[in-house]
């Protein structure tokens, strides 16, 4: 393929992957990676280490916003990510030995499984906007893991208190493994956590796992860059189509429902996942 | 979408909020590192269609430039050489740092808030986000 054309298809589809990264909270790399590897031709590590470029640009230009809106609650995103950055040095290493190992199809067959476990998750997200009280745990008092935010569609001001910390330090722990394995922001898992274990309202969770995600995805770019397998000339439009695509994302966001986005998610993630199952066993 | 039982009779107990500068400077923070990365790489990728024009998607697949620019003293001789890989390197060293950056905010701002726990975690995520980049990336190649 002719070079320009190749890096403008890049930007194009990245743009994608920004779009339903922002739209999904999901951060991009779970669509960024398979078609990487599907469309064009890219090795696995080296798709894994773009999707971390993915995740950085696409939760860096929607964070911004969440952050200026306080709608990230930084307090219990640092906390967490005390659990989800250690997560992601292991799962990106594990990345670079089974690479050097010669272990590039499991790799992939195995990304193609956790995309799968996406779907049901995406499909169980509870719909409630602002969760029953809950008491706090000792690690959660402690650190005053508790904030208001500004609701703009009740429009007034809701407090919330961050309930059982310790299993979320382990969900967020896996969270990190799995994005540093496989290049993903592994935002369902995060806001599963956030959700349910800390019993925290829809927006903030998800405001605070494009946070931690960026973070996450930090941690696990910075080891794949250092040990090259990040390609510039294929991330570099990676970043620029990304960040667009979440620009774009956020200002669709305030028009679209849940389940519209969830009808985009599920058949794309669907038919990627087992491609890229197909391939890891030789049969694509 | 559902709403159950507001909690407004329990207000939260946040024992030092985190002062309106400091969501202030991490706003600022994304969006600066942000812009300024897809700016170097913008001008990275410009560059490099204009200097490869010809070439196909199999030459970018098999060459893969970083590999010359990981060590300070290559991407500053690249950098000084004008090398558009290099300036595509430093693009994405940028983009990764962004939220390392905020980290740091947060760890600032804890600390002069007084919370010791806070900036003990904060400062301990701080120490293994560099320790990836510095230590285990290397190490591993």
């Amino acid at each position: 393929m002719d070079l320009a054309l190749f890096v403008l298809l890049l930007v194009l589809v990245a743009v994608l992957a920004g779009l339903v990264g922002s739209l999904t909270g999901l951060g991009g790399g779970v669509v960024m990676i398979p078609l990487l590897v599907v469309l064009f031709a890219t090795s696995i590590p080296v798709a894994i280490g773009t999707g971390f470029v993915t995740i950085l640009a696409t939760s860096s230009a929607t964070g911004a916003t969440y952050v200026r809106d306080r709608l990230s609650d930084i307090r219990i995103g640092m906390f967490l990510e005390i659990a989800t950055v250690p997560g992601a040095l292991i799962g990106a290493t594990a990345t670079v030995f089974l690479t050097h190992a010669n272990l590039t199809s499991a790799l992939l067959i195995a990304l193609g499984v956790v995309l799968l476990g996406t779907i049901p998750v995406v499909l169980s997200r509870r719909n409630v906007e602002i969760p029953v009280e809950m008491p706090q745990g000792p690690v959660a008092r402690r650190l005053g893991l508790a904030g208001v935010y500004h609701d703009r569609s009740l429009n007034r001001d809701v407090p919330y208190r961050a309930a059982r910390a310790r299993p979320a330090l382990g969900v967020m722990f896996t969270a990190g493994v799995v994005s540093g394995m496989f290049g993903i922001g592994a935002g369902v898992l995060k806001v599963l956590a956030l959700e349910r274990s800390m019993n925290l309202p829809m927006k903030v969770s998800t405001a605070t796992s494009n946070f931690m995600i960026g973070v996450t995805a930090a941690a696990g770019a910075g080891v794949m860059l250092a040990a090259g397998y990040v390609n510039p000339v294929v991330a570099a439009p990676v970043a620029i189509g990304s960040a667009l695509g979440a620009f774009l994302g956020s200002r669709l966001l305030p028009r679209l429902r849940n389940r519209t986005v969830r009808m985009i998610y599920l058949p794309v993630v669907l038919v990627l996942s087992v491609e890229v199952i197909l391939r890891g066993l030789g049969i694509a | 979408m559902t709403t159950a039982t507001v909690p407004t009779d329990v207000p939260p107990v946040v024992p030092h909020p985190l002062p309106d500068r400091a969501y202030e400077r991490m706003t600022l923070v994304l969006r600066v590192g942000l812009g300024l990365s897809l700016a170097i790489l913008g001008a990275g990728v410009v560059a490099y269609l204009l200097q490869n024009r010809g070439a196909t998607s199999s030459h970018i697949l098999s060459n893969n430039p970083i590999l010359s620019y990981l060590s300070f003293g290559g991407l500053a001789s690249g950098l000084a050489d004008g090398s558009v890989g290099a300036v595509l390197t430093l693009g994405l060293i940028v983009l990764v740092a962004t939220p390392i950056v905020r980290v740091a905010s947060g760890l600032y701002y804890f600390r002069k808030g007084g919370e010791r726990a806070m900036t003990g975690i904060a400062f301990a995520v701080l120490v293994l986000l560099l320790l990836g980049v510095l230590v285990i990336g290397p190490l591993i190649r």
